[in-house]
């Protein structure tokens, strides 16, 4: 009785926590990978549970290399992404267990969506929330 | 003994609010059609807050680095001041020149105007302090700052993860409104400054000008999902007048090709193109310098 009374209200507190804890994640976890770009103004970071489906439109110029980097919480398992053109027509797919960057050159400027999905986890007695970021960082083109 | 209360008492809103759960499982267990309806409206809420967080335009510096690669000098007078910085009241208006700042920190840092990068930063940091939103703008990051004044790209990166910092810091606090103002007036700076130097008729910043019609239709539909927000209404009808204008920027949408070059890299192009004459150029470049005016003048 006793340690239930001091553990749940440690339980009602960690969602609160979860936010500050994803930035902590996405700087010491995910902005290292991009490493030798000039990272972009946004982390595009949230906390994300199995099920969960998330898409970001971006604009991607001309001239220029990106890295494109899609980092999640090793706890959500392996995260689907997929790049797109505004048509819907499929660029690149990848997860995160796979490679969790994807270098490019745009020859001239166009928008991209970067679909997200993290699966279902089937094996797992309750669903777990973790932090997922896309990064984007830039340089010109050699 | 307080802290045992405090435990107690916790526990007890957690007991109440597994009753509560509970009993709407029983619920939900008899009337079927109403879960569904249910879930479906969770699913919505989850998804329209999770396109809330997702959005991203192109930063500041990556204007600006167009402008310098094209040959132009370094402006002062094209930047606001920085010693008006005390004057600016109200969310909206703080929160607009926050990005406004920003993107002066970037244009100077691009053209490694060192004495003048710190001011803005400077700047920028009283004007979050204002706002509430400089929990992040430690004194470990000025270090860094001061450390690489050098080191024109590290400057860049910090600059930016400073903002990125600052962008999720609003919205761990709710404040994800005050986030989409500080990401607009950003925008509209680098926008105002590629215009300054665009009316000189270079091709390459013509056409950046010109792209900027898929940020502001970006920026546009996002700002929308706030609904009828008071703080964003003003905002959202002075980019109505810009987005009218980049209507007569045309479009003519074509095909993506996506092939690998020589070293394995992946190489994405599109025949798709878009178009600017002089009369929409000029407009735009008379819209942003209003609204800029507006929003920077005391």
């Amino acid at each position: 009785m006793k340690l239930i009374k001091i553990l749940l209200p440690l339980l009602l507190l960690m969602p609160m926590a979860s936010d500050a804890q994803c930035r902590a994640f996405t700087k010491n976890q995910c902005l290292p990978q991009l490493d030798g770009y000039v990272q972009n103004d946004n982390y595009n970071s949230a906390v994300l549970v199995p099920g969960d489906d998330a898409e970001l439109l971006l604009t991607f110029y001309g001239g220029k290399e990106y890295r494109l980097v899609v980092c999640a919480h090793p706890i959500l398992g392996s995260v689907d992404y997929e790049i797109t053109d505004t048509n819907g027509d499929s660029i690149y797919r990848g997860n995160t267990a796979s490679g969790n960057s994807f270098d490019f050159k745009m020859v001239n400027t166009q928008q991209l969506i970067v679909k997200l999905h993290v699966p279902d986890q089937k094996s797992a007695v309750s669903n777990h929330e973790g932090c997922v970021s896309v990064l984007v960082g830039h340089k010109d083109a050699n | 003994m307080h802290r045992n209360n405090a435990y107690g008492f916790l526990s007890l809103i957690l007991g109440f609010s597994l009753m509560l759960a509970s009993c709407g499982d029983t619920t939900e267990k008899t009337t079927q059609p109403p879960v569904q309806a249910k879930l479906d409206s969770a699913d919505m809420a989850r998804t329209k807050e999770l396109e809330k967080i997702f959005f991203s335009l192109p930063s500041p510096t990556e204007m600006t680095t167009l402008i310098k690669a094209k040959g132009f000098q370094f402006d002062p007078s094209k930047l606001v001041a920085t010693a008006n910085v005390d004057k600016y009241t109200g969310e909206t208006r703080q929160a607009v020149m926050l990005g406004v700042y920003g993107a002066d920190l970037s244009y100077a840092s691009v053209f490694d105007q060192k004495q003048m990068s710190m001011e803005y930063f400077a700047a920028a940091q009283k004007l979050a302090r204002q706002m509430d939103a400089d929990g992040v703008i430690t004194s470990e990051l000025i270090e860094r700052m001061e450390k690489n004044q050098e080191n024109r790209d590290s400057m860049l990166n910090i600059i930016s993860e400073a903002y990125a910092d600052m962008n999720d810091h609003l919205k761990e606090k709710d404040r994800i409104e005050v986030s989409a103002m500080v990401i607009t007036g950003g925008w509209l700076e680098a926008l105002y400054l590629s215009t300054q130097y665009g009316a000189d008729g270079n091709a390459e910043l013509r056409q950046r000008i010109a792209e900027q019609k898929y940020s502001l239709n970006n920026l546009m539909n996002y700002l929308e999902k706030f609904g009828d927000s008071p703080a964003l209404k003003e905002l959202k009808t002075d980019l109505t007048s810009l987005h009218d204008a980049y209507n007569s920027v045309s479009e003519n949408k074509g095909k993506t090709s996506a092939n690998k070059d020589a070293s394995g890299k992946m190489v994405i192009g599109s025949t798709t193109t878009l178009a600017i004459d002089d009369a929409t150029l000029a407009k735009i470049t008379t819209l942003a310098k209003d609204l800029r005016t507006k929003y920077t003048s005391l």
